[in-house]
């Protein structure tokens, strides 16, 4: 028991599940108590959930929002990858380290241009989108080619390989793992942005128009069983990127094995 | 007394200096490495470099190796060429690979990049792996190596480069006393390969890479002057101390050791 609030302490998996078993249970019981007429109760939140599951309406938006996410999400990753890799030509490393400054330009202020540029709603969102997940990705590529053990380049020396190669051996051959870790790490980021960017052109549908209805009928029990559906599938894709990352790159299983 | 020659220059280190933030690490660093011949015998040069710790034997390494610029001074091979990153093999203290690539992968990346092994890389990684004891380990990522594998992986790669000059930096540190007899064998198996490959040791292990040896260089301060320097350069084959299997136990080497060790 004293283990469970000593820094470092190693429990097994099997303590940690009851553990975390115990913490829901308690997170649950609190919800059922404390919650009173305006906060629907977990049980009535489940049932809906359960339902939510099973509509044709909540299976279409899901399915497009997904598929927004994932778009845009691929043309961010291509976008990134393109000025990562050419971050390191000091020509593009300006235009690089502009782009992680532009985590700090809020979308709000910038529909307006987006709508004069785009054609027509999905257009927009998709712009939208792929400009708000791009400065993280960017950051979070740079992050890594920065902290790039310098023994790295000094092999790529070593064995005689020009600037070139070394691009192509250190930062596209050797970081194509961390690119999966950075669609992992940032899903949450796009996951958060979609439902955002959907209220901005209701009729292709999508959770966040679904969310926004709910909100506007005050249907607090169907926002909650949203959430929790819009939750799962966040989990989802982190295990889902998590595994293909395994899979495709063992050795990257086997750094953080060691670390 | 062997029969020997020291032929052309292969390397020449000429008023080499290493200046960080205004403090000098190395100073008028003179010295030259030559072909040394033995009739009959194809043999190359080994060299150990002995200093106390921090006094700057990676800094020279590096030097030497063509990764760090000097100050000032410069390092020339093969016929006053100014040497540049890559015209070396480097081992380096803690053997990095790529981890990205496999064994195999690393060894054929070095491969690729000499010319003599064109067309037969394959093959010839194969009868190395053999002979370094990595046939079983040849497709497994450097994270699984154990250190001396990794050591052996490091050598083999350099080596497969096809450079003349091989540097190692501390080749016996974490080795156990097995291990070492098996590096030492392989080092003497590299410079017996080819009359012109020169091998460079930075070690602390004395014994061990002067028993290896033809030429010690000794690094170290002087009194009153900032920044390390040779101070001392021992011939061992002029000592007859060179190319005998073992030397270790005889009273002159251990003579020679004790005489390098009140230099540091
Ligand atoms: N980048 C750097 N900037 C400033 N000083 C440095 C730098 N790198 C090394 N030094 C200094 O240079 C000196 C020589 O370092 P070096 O690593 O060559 O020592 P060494 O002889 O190889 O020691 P060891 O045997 O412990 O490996 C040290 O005093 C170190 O503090
Ligand atoms: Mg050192």
């Amino acid at each position: 028991m004293k283990k469970l609030i000593e820094p470092f302490a190693i429990i097994n998996r099997q303590t940690f599940m009851i553990m975390v078993a115990a913490q829901v249970v308690i997170t649950l019981l609190l919800w059922q108590s404390f919650s009173d007429g305006l906060i629907p109760k977990p049980g009535k939140v489940a049932s809906a959930f359960v339902t939510l599951l099973g509509t044709k309406l909540f299976i279409e938006n899901m399915l497009v929002s997904l598929l927004l996410t994932l778009k845009a999400m691929l043309y961010s990753i291509l976008i990134t990858l393109l000025f990562a890799w050419l971050s390191v030509l000091p020509f593009f490393k300006s235009v690089a380290l502009f782009i992680v400054k532009c985590r700090y330009l809020t979308l709000t202020g910038l529909i307006f241009i987006f709508t004069l540029l785009t054609k027509d709603g999905s257009e927009l969102k998709l712009s939208l989108l792929v400009f708000g997940i791009v400065p993280f990705f960017v950051t979070s590529f740079l992050s890594i080619i920065v902290n790039i053990n310098p023994q790295e380049y000094e092999l790529c020396k070593t064995l005689g390989y020009n600037n070139w190669q070394t691009l192509y051996e250190i930062i596209i051959i050797g970081k194509a793992d961390q690119v999966f870790e950075i669609l992992r790490q940032n899903f949450a980021i796009s996951w958060l942005m979609i439902t955002m960017v959907e209220g901005l052109s209701m009729s292709e549908g999508g959770i966040g128009t679904l969310l926004i209805k709910y909100n506007k009928y005050n249907d607090l029990t169907n926002v909650l069983a949203l959430q929790l559906s819009i939750f799962i599938i966040g989990l989802c894709f982190d295990y889902l990127l998590g595994s293909l990352r395994h899979w495709l790159f063992p050795y990257s299983h086997l750094k953080t094995a060691t670390k | 007394m062997t029969v020997y020659n020291r032929e052309e220059v292969l390397l020449q280190a000429t008023n080499v200096q290493l200046t960080f933030d205004q403090h000098p690490i190395l100073r008028d660093i003179n010295f030259c490495i030559r072909n040394i011949t033995r009739p009959g015998l194809l043999q190359g040069q080994v060299v150990t470099l002995i200093g106390r710790s921090g006094i700057g034997k990676t800094q020279l390494f590096k030097v030497l190796s063509g990764l760090q610029a000097p100050t000032a001074g410069q390092i020339t091979i093969h016929n006053n060429k100014s040497v540049k990153a890559g015209d070396m093999g480097v081992i380096f203290q803690n053997y990095y690979l790529f981890e990205w690539r496999t064994v195999y992968q690393s060894l054929m990346l070095a491969a690729k990049k000499n010319k003599q092994l064109w067309g037969m890389e394959k093959q010839t990684i194969e009868r190395y792996a053999e002979q370094f004891q990595l046939t079983e380990h040849l497709h497994v990522y450097p994270q699984q190596l154990s250190g001396g594998q990794r050591q052996r992986v490091s050598i083999l790669q350099q080596l497969l480069k096809g450079s003349d000059f091989i540097l190692l930096d501390e080749p016996f540190s974490g080795l156990d006393v097995c291990m070492i007899d098996k590096a030492v064998e392989l080092l003497l198996q590299v410079s017996l390969s080819d009359e012109l490959k020169t091998l460079i040791i930075v070690s602390h292990d004395i014994e061990h890479s002067v028993a290896i040896s033809d030429t010690v260089f000794i690094l170290g301060t002087e009194p009153g002057k900032e920044g390390a320097t040779i101070k001392k350069e021992i011939d061992l084959i002029e000592r007859d101390l060179a190319w005998r299997k073992d030397i270790r136990r005889e009273k002159r080497f251990v003579e020679t050791i004790e005489e390098i060790k009140a230099c540091l």
